[in-house]
This record gives structure tokens, C-alpha cells and sequence, in this order.
């Protein structure tokens, strides 16, 4: 008997009782769509949870911030000596590494000034690690400076009120600097306490460039790179290592000698994701304290994977409650169709293919219902999604802070979901189908022995 | 064609530990030759329909042999039963045992489609075969529409529609008036004289015994006499 045929067999008897396969169809719809819908939600926090962190973080990025000291159990500071070894590392494409001004430089041209962090860059390794401008060049000079792309947008004249800023936070345009900037004159002027004075010292720089725009929304770029050489001559003046600037109400740390020639901010770039994890691997054997965003999701998508098991074991049980219901049918639909079952056999119908018909009503009944279950499933997500947002911001006055997903179905899902309920209906329909193999002929035909 | 050798059998009726044996059937040897039409005449309880249910493979005889078509078939397991079935054997049924929620096509298409005949063959095919009947007009019928003959020629389309060497039919006018009776006995002549079909015949209708060449008598579960009859 022909595929075909067997699934024209399956329609013709299907449409003998069309209420009794009707509700067998939705209760299994209803399973499907419980199971995928509450495991949805598990997925789709997850992808809130994971977009979050993603988004905050360069996936490829592993930060170093320092190394165990052996015997005293503390850390030191990254040294150039560490930055060779993390540059010899396989599948390392970068490795930056940043001093930091260890107070507010205040910046100044002409009559606009502006406090800004100071920092000193390695440019080859930035420009490797994907550092671009939006004008100017790299500086080649001691004396010159590349600035942040949000520099000259709070560059504000000194006399400016205490309302310069406006709602969202950014400097009024009738307070802003808006004459060119590269090629001027900038001006760092550093502080110091000496003998219970403040004293202060003002260096003169020249901008050669300013770096493109963070490409993410909310990023805010405000730095000024300055040369090695500038933090040297800050550090003579300062009398202290990246120009720490001393409390009168403290002493002076006694560790600062350690920070002497160490990076403040040592990042190391993968040159993809799938190194990132031997990487971090390596620096953990070398005793490097280190932290990457792939390490976290990691530990993240093992809490989800088991959060979503869990799901979709209850779900599960909702596929089992509707699987009685497709026994209770095909059992209806054997007692039935006993007579022409027995006709069938009578004319030489093979019992493998009588049971594989009523295998294939099951598995059909089984098989709609999750299609049918999964379409539901698609349309309760979109409602939450477009509905919890709205209850929340009714119900307590303000929106959510995040960009949360409540409910996300994955390809994957209605695939799990499928199989599941395709395997369910099967189990159900097995024992009936069995039956029907061996249904007595002379009884089914009610002919006399 | 069908060759019984010492086929017995009985019936165990009772709950366990208080079972009774029934005896149907003793030591029944005959044979029926191709092209032939044999009836088996009895009375009521002496056992012809066991003997056709055992022939058919719809029960397995406890003591015998049954061979059709040179093949041991009494030890057949259902399922090859059912494939020997489809290609060799073709039925009659007194009741007619026509599936009601089909069409007098679709039931004569049955056979075909469980022999796996692909869907344009089985319509020329089924529609022919119809024709030979007389039902073509009728083929969008269920059987509740029809009257008793014209269902027992839908129930000979079915049986003829895989060209079986072997018809077994039970009371195949059990279920008919006179006249329906007469028809369908000349067409089962006809079938025997023209296709060269075998007939093997239960029957306790002196006018369907006479259509046979030779009439087997069961008493008792046991062969009481064989005529052969000259005139056919």
C-alpha cells in the first residue's frame, strides 16, 4: 500500500468523526503551545540577559587586571614585560594597554575648558584592536594629542552657569566650543599639593586628531591621549607615579612604586570568539586575574540551559495530559472500525499496514496539534511582548529599565516541541494501533464459525 | 488447485479448568482441481464453514494440511497469510461485507490499493471491472444505496479485481431473492467457463449445489459423500 493512499485512509477517517478529532487536535495544540510559550520565556530572558552583557562588552575582549603574586596571594599590575608574553599568545590579535592620569587633567583652549581623563596608548596596538578617527591623524610628536570624539562637545566656556546642561545631559550649544580643533593649541594644566599648597602646571599641546564616534548609542568617548613623554613631565612635577594627586587629610601610599612603569587598563583582543575561551584558559595557568564576557555568558547559558530544561520537562507533562486524550481516540476509533478492519484483513491487508495506518492517525492528530499548538505559541509571545512592557509601565508608572525580552521562540523550540509531541503520539497511538492488528476477523464480520 | 489432507479441528469453549472440546471437523481429505466448481453442502453445524475459515486462513486448523496453488498455506503466519491472500484468493461473503463509508468504487478499489496499484491504473482498472458488473453508473453509490444484488455483484468486482485462480464464497446467495440468484449463479458460470476461475462453494442451496461439478456432503464434521455431477 502507497504512502499516498495510506494518508488519503487516515483524511477519510479522520472526517468520520470530526468533533472527537477536533478536540483531541486542541488539547494537543493547547500542550504544544503551554510547553513552547513557557519555555519561551526562559529563552527569551536569556537572550535579554546575554543581549545586556553582549552589548556592554566587546565579545572578543579579555581584560587582564594583573598577575597573583605567589607568596604574598595579592596582584600586581600588568608590566610591559607581561604585555610581550600576551602578544606571543596564539590567536591574539591585540593587546592594548592604557596609563591613566591619576587625576582630572583640565584641558583649555583659548576661553573653553574642560576636565577630561587623561591617557596614555600604545596607537599600533589601539589601531589594531580597531581604533579609528573621524579627523586628524595619529600624533607623532611629544607634544601632540588625539582626543575623544565627545571632547569638543563638552568643551565649555568658562564662565558657563550651572544650567550649561540640558535635559539629556548635553552641554547647550550656546556654551560650546565650535571653532576647529585640530591643529590648535590645547593647554593640560595639573595639580599638585607641595608643602601644603596647591600648585599647579599648565603644558601646552597641539591636537592632531579627534577618534570617531563610540558605535554604541550610549558610549561616551571624552578622553585625551597624551605621549608618554607629557606623563613623564607631569610625573616630575607631581613627584608621584602618573601624577597621583596627594590628599592634605592623608598620607601618602607607600605601594605607589609598584605602579611605576605598569598599565592601568591592559586589554587583550581574540581575533574571534571561539579563541577567546584558550586564551582566558592560557592566562589562568599563567596566574593572570582575568575577566572576558565569554566567560560569564558561559556561566550564564549553563543557569538558562538548566532553567530551560526544567521548563520544558513541565511542558512536557501538559503533551503527556493530551497524549491520553489521543489514546482515548484511537482506541474509540479501533472499536469503530473493527468491521472494516476485519474486511481489510479478510481481502489480504497485511497487519503491518492496518497498524501502520492508525500509527500515521495519531502521529497526524499528534503532528496538527503542534503545528497548530506552535503558530498559538508565536502569537501569545508576540502579546506578551507587546503587552507585559505596557502593564508594567500602567501598573507602576514608569517603563522598563532594560530592553527586556519576556518571551523568545527560537527555531529550535517548536523543533524540540515537535519531536516531543510527534513522539508522545506515537507511544498513544501504539497500543491502539496493536489492537487493531489483531482484530478477529469471523467477529469484526460477525460471521459464524 | 486446493488440495485438504486430514485437516481436523475443534473448539475449546469454557473458562480455564472447566473446558470443554468441541469437535468440528475430523479427517477431512479432498482436493478441488483448477477450473473446477466444488461445492460443500451440510447442514447447519456440520462444520462447512469452519472448512472455508480454515481453506480462507481466517483460523488455523489443529491437526492437517492445506495446500493452494502448490504452497503449503496451514502453517502461514497471518501476515503471509494476508500476502498470499491478496494475489491468490478472492472472496464472497453471504452479508457481502462491503465497507458502508466507501463507494461501491472504492470498495472494489480496496484490493488494488492494498496491492499497492498506482492511483491511474486503479481507476481503469476498477472502472472496467465495474462495467463487467453492470454497476458503472452505480460506482458513486454507497452500499446502503443499493439493493442486495447489485451489492453482491459489487462484493464478485472486489473479489474479481486482482484476477484471483481462486474464488472461495460463502452462501453467496444466502441474501438474494430468486431471480438476483439466478443471475448470479449463471455469472459465476460464466466466470468459471470464460476466466477459468476454481470455485470452491459452502452452500446449503440445492440450486447453488447444482452449478458445481462435483458436491461435497459434511456430516457431522466428517465427509459423508462426494457426487460428481455429469450434466456440468
Amino acid at each position: 500500500m502507497q504512502l499516498k493512499d495510506q494518508f488519503r485512509f487516515v483524511r477519510q477517517n479522520m472526517k468520520k468523526n470530526k468533533t472527537r478529532v477536533f478536540m483531541t487536535i486542541l488539547a494537543t495544540a493547547m500542550g504544544c503551545a503551554f510547553l513552547i510559550v513557557l519555555a519561551s520565556v526562559g529563552f527569551g530572558l536569556q537572550k535579554s540577559v546575554v543581549k545586556e552583557m553582549t552589548e556592554q562588552r566587546v565579545i572578543t575582549q579579555i581584560d587582564v587586571h594583573g598577575k597573583e603574586i605567589a607568596d604574598q596571594g595579592g596582584f600586581r599590575p600588568v608590566s610591559e614585560k607581561d604585555i610581550q608574553i600576551f602578544e606571543k599568545l596564539k590567536d591574539v590579535k591585540a593587546v592594548t594597554r592604557r596609563k591613566m592620569l591619576q587625576q582630572e587633567g583640565n584641558f583649555s583652549i583659548g576661553n573653553y575648558q574642560e576636565p577630561a581623563q587623561t591617557v596614555v596608548a600604545n596607537f599600533p596596538s589601539e589601531v589594531k584592536a580597531g581604533l579609528e578617527l573621524s579627523a586628524g591623524r595619529l600624533p607623532k610628536g611629544e607634544d601632540e594629542v588625539v582626543v575623544g570624539y565627545n571632547f569638543p562637545l563638552n568643551l565649555a566656556i568658562k564662565d558657563a552657569p550651572d544650567d550649561r546642561y540640558d535635559d539629556k545631559g548635553q552641554l547647550k550649544a550656546e556654551y560650546r566650543y565650535t571653532g576647529k580643533l585640530i591643529g590648535e593649541k590645547l593647554e593640560i594644566t595639573v595639580r599638585q599639593l607641595k608643602d601644603g599648597k596647591q600648585e599647579e602646571k599648565t603644558i601646552p599641546l597641539t591636537v592632531v586628531g579627534i577618534s570617531k564616534k563610540p558605535t554604541r548609542e550610549w558610549a561616551e568617548d571624552r578622553s585625551v591621549f597624551i605621549s608618554d613623554t607629557i606623563l613623564t613631565e607631569i610625573e616630575n612635577f607631581t613627584g608621584t607615579p602618573k601624577g597621583y594627586l596627594l590628599d592634605p587629610n592623608s598620607e601618602v601610599p607607600k605601594d605607589q612604586d609598584i605602579h611605576e612603569n605598569s598599565f592601568d587598563e591592559v586589554k587583550i583582543y581574540a581575533r574571534n570568539m571561539e579563541a577567546v575561551q584558550g586564551i582566558s584558559d592560557q592566562l589562568k595557568d599563567m596566574n593572570y586575574a582575568t575577566y572576558s564576557v565569554v566567560n560569564e555568558l558561559k556561566e550564564v547559558n549553563m543557569i538558562f540551559m538548566i532553567a530551560k530544561a526544567g521548563l520544558i520537562f513541565i511542558g512536557t507533562i501538559a503533551i503527556l495530559i493530551a497524549s491520553i486524550g489521543i489514546y482515548n481516540t484511537m482506541t474509540m476509533a479501533v472499536t469503530e472500525r473493527a468491521p472494516d478492519i476485519g474486511i481489510m484483513k479478510a481481502i489480504g491487508a497485511n497487519p503491518k499496514t492496518i497498524k501502520r495506518i492508525f500509527l500515521l492517525e495519531s502521529s497526524y492528530i499528534g503532528l496538527i496539534g503542534a503545528l497548530i499548538g506552535t503558530l498559538v505559541s508565536y502569537g501569545i509571545s508576540y502579546a506578551v511582548n507587546f503587552a507585559i512592557p505596557l502593564i508594567i509601565k500602567q501598573a507602576f508608572g514608569k517603563e522598563t529599565e532594560i530592553n527586556i525580552i519576556f518571551s523568545d521562540i527560537p527555531f529550535i523550540l517548536p523543533v524540540i516541541c515537535i519531536v516531543i509531541c510527534y513522539g508522545v503520539t506515537i507511544i498513544s497511538g501504539y497500543r491502539p494501533a496493536q489492537r487493531a492488528t489483531r482484530v478477529d476477523v469471523l467477529k469484526a464480520m460477525r460471521r459464524e464459525v | 488447485m486446493i488440495t485438504v489432507k486430514k485437516l481436523s479441528h475443534d473448539f475449546v469453549i469454557g473458562k480455564k479448568g472447566r473446558q470443554t472440546i468441541i469437535p468440528i471437523l475430523r479427517d477431512i481429505s479432498f482436493s478441488v482441481e483448477k477450473g473446477e466448481i466444488v461445492t460443500i453442502v451440510g447442514r447447519s453445524g456440520s462444520g462447512k464453514s469452519t472448512l472455508l475459515n480454515l481453506v480462507s486462513g481466517f483460523i488455523h486448523p489443529k491437526e492437517g494440511e492445506i495446500w493452494i496453488s502448490g504452497e503449503k498455506v496451514s502453517n502461514l503466519n497471518e501476515a503471509k497469510f494476508a500476502d498470499f491472500r491478496i494475489h491468490n484468493l478472492g472472496f464472497i461473503f453471504q452479508s457481502f461485507q462491503l465497507i458502508p463509508s466507501m463507494t461501491a468504487f472504492q470498495n472494489v478499489e480496496l484490493p488494488l490499493i492494498l496491492k499497492g496499484i498506482n492511483e491511474g491504473e486503479r481507476r481503469k482498472q476498477t472502472e472496467e471491472m465495474l462495467k463487467k458488473v453492470g454497476l458503472l453508473d452505480y460506482q458513486d453509490h454507497y452500499p446502503g444505496e443499493l439493493s442486495g444484488g447489485q451489492q453482491q455483484r459489487v462484493s464478485i468486482a472486489r473479489a474479481l479485481i486482482v484476477n484471483p485462480p481462486i474464488i472461495l464464497a460463502d452462501e453467496p446467495t444466502g441474501s438474494l431473492d430468486s431471480e438476483t440468484e439466478e443471475d448470479l449463479l449463471k455469472f459465476i458460470k460464466e466466470l468459471n467457463r470464460d476466466l477459468g476461475i476454481t470455485f470452491l462453494i459452502i452452500t446449503h442451496d440445492d440450486k447453488v449445489a447444482e452449478i458445481g461439478h462435483r458436491t461435497i456432503e459434511l456430516r457431522d464434521g466428517r465427509i459423508f459423500e462426494e457426487v460428481r455431477l455429469v450434466c456440468n
